[in-house]
């Protein structure tokens, strides 16, 4: 493991280096000067940050990611050989079956469809809500985050208390009271992820609040009134400045929403186990690597999604940056 | 009565009566009141629960009685808590958490605080690769390198026994996404600060301690905040690399850890379970009450620029 | 600030100085300074757990029997977590650090995977054929033994005494030497039914983890039916055979005609809702002491053995003891630990402290006839049948959990024709992986 890691070190300082001489040979094209000692002082006040980030971040993502073209399995540690991308081709093949794997791509597709926008409006609606004096908003505030602290297997547990199947499930016995007959949600295949989707949101929400109430005290109190002079109503004033004024609030909390629901695994696993309706990639990732212990095939999945969310993050970028 | 009519009715005068102001406020909060219980209820489900025996928490589940205290029995509302803290030591657990969130939070500011400055103010080649990286680390997803973690700290850098702490605390204190923070929130800061202080003769560590971080406080709180709450809440990782207590020398777990163990000790009813939980809740709540003005200013001065 | 944060880090210094201080600096010989072979043996559980206490009380025993030979014995702890495992990480990364102990605990299922993997020792040879024989269940893969049962566990149906007489319902003819059959359980199924009551909960809704694979596999074997072949690399065929089918039709006929559910709640049987609870032997102290309200003491609950139907089946396994592996060459004193650590009295000390039952037929007992570890611990000896032992069990527990939930949606065959592709490739993979 040591003469690995030495060799990544020394692949990634080359590398650094390269960048390096690169920038410098660059410099005056970019019409960019570098001071020798100001340079060394920054990387000098970089090194604690690059040796524990080398350490404990990206070596163990390399090296996760570099099984994905070995044979590791869970039991044999000691016999890893490479077999390059055979790992990927069981990935297409087991894909073309329609089996677990597929289901788990649909699944993540939909989850993400589905829980991005409503997390974020609802983190809008409610840091609206609370975005005013006085006390009561101050508490509101409090009690709106409360799900983002709470342990995950609480909240699950009570929603699946609430979702439970028969005439006993809390939300069968409020809609029994409406005359509906009971549903067993996180059974049925058509209403499983919608509860998934709903339960996140509302676990999350709390903490896209924040943020936006943050981009909203950036917004500066003269043009609501200067928009108010203008006989402007609650909804023109939101298009005209809340809208803008939280632009680049809503640029980084759609890209940190999208990665966070791409690697949705907690809720399903708590909710349902693993069932081909509610099975996510990272769930899948985790059961091939953990469970079956098939730790090759479960990074070359954690790759693929590496390339899939990264590939996004930047089209998203790229598509917000211009608009500008 | 079409909308002409209302208007010309003698008291019709649009948000400004304190009559129809009352009633706003009134139905505000109410509304906000409802909100506050769909997202408290877990909370409340916790109270609820804390203060019950194994048989009537188990009566009163699937319907709404399991989110009401058993007021039938108040005078034994509170013994959950008293055998939680009287028979499983959960203060030594708590204490275990402060001192690691301690450490982890100032190592923490200092390690990604000095990153994100660089990253805000100098220039030096080989920036662009190392942007590039922050962001790249961001998006890449974790799961899997749990394993290779393990190895790292058990084997290469050989951390056994005690000195795993050691493997809980380094770990928790590099965090890809509060250099960004750091950064985003630096680049917020006028130049003339620092320039005003260059004269005065400081180097650059010394701009960085004596006028960078006192203008910081809101993303230092920010960031002190969710490494609080990340420490606190860790689990997994703290119970795969620290010794489990043992021969009754102080144990080394942290509290959630310490839980875990807790929940699956035999015997243990659901009520003690919720009473512990309760009490591991209490610090993130404080903490979070206390810092929110912070958070807010802390991420709004970022601009959080992706 | 300045000197606020020197002084911090001054603090923290120290701390971690103090832990490194206090760390162990010991390497990994088998000896120690007074000349000590020492074995090192590893649990699941934590010291300070009852369980854990009674391991230890066991070394120590040894260690004062054996200190003459010298041999020391040394308790590791580790106790096992939710999520990834973190005593099987703990495991094979001492493996690869070659630290291994030279006793490990292990769960049951996982005897083919790990002695596929080297993980374990083989023992067929160091433990003699009339020892083998005194316990219920041994841990063998390919024919070899390679574990030996720390303790026995089975389950069984567990019954509102009170509610049966209620309904008029007698099921004292029903005990493990006689077991009732599958028509006769639809029976008492059908009359609470007919009385307004819901009649058993089956676990259906436990298929998160390893609890419904356990408690409802004895339904397939009871039909006929099985899993796998005894290589444990063939899985068509067989999980998807008429009997096997035949099986899962009987607990999905049990949800079909309104005896069980997937609705019913965690704590429904012991708040007097339902009539029948299936589990394993670890609901009885919760019976005992947790539920005074409902069930004031034993005689208002009861245990009823596994349904039959062509044969008798009933769950075991538990966790078990196993050499390792390391590089440890003289396996003698480890043997030795290893037989005081299965003996009928170390046996009886654990599973007084577990509540579970004894791994050893020839432990002393005192179980009243009729009485529930009575009940558990005859249908052990009687019909008592392991999980396949297959090296892709993991797949084997998620599909199987799979079908069960299946049941809700979709017909038995469907169900086991996926559960089987499934399995097949697995262990077509792994076959290959040799």
């Amino acid at each position: 493991m040591l003469r690995t890691t030495l060799i990544i070190l020394a692949i990634f300082v080359a590398l650094f280096v390269g960048f390096v001489i690169y920038d410098l040979k660059t410099a005056k094209r970019r019409r960019e000067t570098y001071r020798t000692k100001s340079s060394i002082t920054a990387y000098l006040m970089l090194l604690p940050a690059v040796i524990l980030a080398f350490l404990f971040i990206l070596l163990p993502i390399l090296y996760s990611l570099g099984y994905a073209f070995t044979d590791y399995y869970l039991l044999k540690p000691n016999d890893i050989n490479f077999i390059w991308f055979d790992n990927f081709k069981n990935f297409f093949e087991e894909l073309k079956t329609k089996g677990t794997l597929y289901n788990a791509i649909k699944n993540t597709l939909t989850f993400v469809v589905g829980v991005v926008p409503l997390q974020i409006g609802l983190g809008l609606l409610l840091s609206l809500f609370v975005n005013r004096p006085g006390i009561g908003s101050k508490i509101f505030k409090v009690c709106f985050f409360a799900p983002v602290v709470i342990s995950l297997s609480v909240t699950s547990f009570l929603w699946l208390q609430i979702l439970a199947a028969g005439e006993n499930g809390l939300l069968n016995s409020l809609l029994g009271v409406f005359g509906f007959p009971p549903h067993d949600w996180l059974r049925d295949p058509k209403t499983a992820m919608p509860c998934i989707i709903v339960l996140s949101a509302w676990q999350g929400c709390g903490y896209q609040m924040l943020i936006f109430l943050s981009g909203l005290s950036n917004i500066r109190k003269e043009l609501y009134e200067a928009a108010s002079l203008d006989g402007a109503n609650i909804w023109r004033k939101f298009w005209l400045v809340t809208w803008p004024g939280l632009r680049s609030t809503f640029v980084y909390i759609i890209i940190t929403v999208f990665i966070g629901a791409c690697r949705i695994l907690t809720q399903p696993m708590l909710m349902t186990g693993y069932q081909d309706h509610t099975v996510t990639l990272s769930y899948y990732m985790y059961q091939q690597g953990y469970t079956f212990r098939w730790v090759g095939q479960s990074s070359a999945v954690a790759l693929i999604m590496t390339i899939f969310i990264g590939g996004i993050t930047l089209i998203q970028r790229r598509i917000f940056r211009e608009k500008k | 009565m079409d909308k002409k009519a209302i208007q010309q009715l003698p008291n019709f005068r649009p948000n400004k009566t304190p009559v129809k102001k009352t009633v706003k406020e009134v139905v505000y909060h109410v509304v906000g009141i409802v909100l506050s219980l769909i997202f408290l209820f877990p909370i409340i489900y916790m109270l609820a629960t804390s203060t019950k025996s194994e048989s009537s928490y188990a009566a009163g589940l699937g319907s709404l009685s399991m989110f009401l205290p058993d007021f039938a029995n108040v005078g034994t509302m509170f013994e959950n808590y008293k055998s939680v803290l009287v028979n499983y030591d959960i203060w030594k657990y708590a204490l275990n958490s402060f001192l690691y969130a301690a450490i982890v939070i100032v190592l923490n500011v200092i390690v990604n605080g000095l990153a994100g400055y660089v990253m805000a103010k100098l220039r030096f080649p080989g920036k662009r690769l190392l942007s590039f990286m922050i962001i790249f680390l961001i998006v890449v997803p974790v799961e899997t390198s749990i394993i290779p973690l393990y190895s790292i700290v058990k084997i290469m850098l050989g951390l056994k026994q005690q000195m795993t702490v050691i493997g809980v605390i380094l770990p928790a204190t590099i965090s890809i996404f509060n250099i960004f923070l750091f950064t985003q929130f630096f680049e917020g800061i006028p130049k003339e600060y620092e320039e005003a202080a260059r004269i005065d003769g400081s180097n650059t560590l010394g701009v960085f301690a004596k006028v960078i971080m006192p203008l910081s406080k809101p993303i230092i709180a920010t960031v002190a905040v969710f490494c609080f709450i990340g420490v606190w809440n860790d689990y997994l990782w703290p119970s795969m690399i620290l010794p489990s207590a043992d021969d009754g020398s102080w144990p080394l777990l942290p509290i959630q850890t310490a839980l875990m163990d807790i929940q699956k000790q035999e015997g243990i009813t659901t009520g003690e379970i919720m009473s512990s939980l309760i009490i591991t809740s209490i610090p993130i709540f404080v903490i979070y009450v206390a810092a929110q003005k912070y958070i807010v200013q802390g991420f709004g001065t970022a601009g959080l620029k992706m | 600030m300045k000197k606020l944060l020197t002084s911090i880090l001054s603090i923290m210094l120290a701390v971690l100085v103090a832990f490194g201080m206090t760390a162990c600096g010991g390497g990994d010989d088998s000896t120690d300074a007074d000349g000590n072979t020492i074995v090192k043996i590893m649990f699941h559980v934590n010291k300070t757990s009852t369980e854990g206490q009674a391991y230890l009380k066991r070394i120590n025993a040894f260690n004062a029997a054996y200190k003459d030979e010298k041999i020391k014995a040394q308790g590791i702890f580790k106790a096992r977590t939710a999520g990834a495992s973190g005593y099987e990480t703990e495991l094979l990364n001492n493996q690869i650090e070659g630290t291994l102990a030279d006793i490990i605990t292990f769960d049951a299922p996982n005897t083919a995977a790990y002695a596929k993997s080297g993980l374990l020792y083989e023992i067929s040879s160091l433990i003699p054929t009339s020892e083998q024989e005194k316990f219920f269940s041994l841990n063998k893969y390919d024919g070899k033994l390679f574990g030996l049962p720390i303790q026995e566990s089975s389950a069984g149906f567990f019954y509102n005494k009170k509610m049966f007489a209620q309904v008029g319902i007698n099921v004292s003819g029903y005990t493990a030497e006689n077991p009732w059959t599958f028509e006769q359980f639809k029976n008492v199924c059908a009359q609470l039914k007919n009385a307004g009551k819901t009649a058993v909960d089956m676990r259906i809704d436990a298929t998160k983890d390893e609890t419904a694979p356990y408690l409802l596999y004895p339904f397939i074997y009871a039909a006929g039916g099985s899993f796998t072949d005894s290589t444990g690399y063939t899985a068509t065929g067989y999980y998807n055979s008429a009997s096997t089918e035949r099986g899962f039709q009987f607990i999905k006929d049990l949800i079909t005609e309104g005896y069980t559910s997937y609705e019913i709640g965690a704590t429904d049987f012991f708040t007097g809702k339902v009539g029948m609870y299936l589990s394993s032997g670890w609901t009885i102290p919760d019976l005992d002491n947790k539920y005074k309200d409902f069930f004031a003491n034993r005689d208002d609950w009861g245990l009823l053995p596994y349904p039959k139907d062509v044969a008798a089946a009933s769950a075991t396994g538990s966790w078990s003891y196993a050499i390792t592996n390391n590089h440890h060459s003289n396996k003698e004193p480890i043997v030795k630990l290893l037989n005081w650590m299965t003996s009928a009295e170390s046996s009886k000390a654990i599973t007084d402290a577990t509540g579970m039952i004894p791994a050893r037929r020839d432990v002393q007992n005192d179980y009243a006839p009729g009485s529930p570890e009575y009940t558990l611990l005859k249908q052990l000896e009687l019909s008592g049948r392991e999980r396949p032992v297959t090296v892709a069990y993991p797949t084997f527990s998620t599909t199987f959990n799979q079908v069960i939930t299946g049941l809700h949606s979709y017909s038995v065959a469907t169900l086991l024709s996926t559960a089987t592709n499934t399995l097949q490739l697995e262990m077509n993979r792994l076959q290959n992986l040799a």
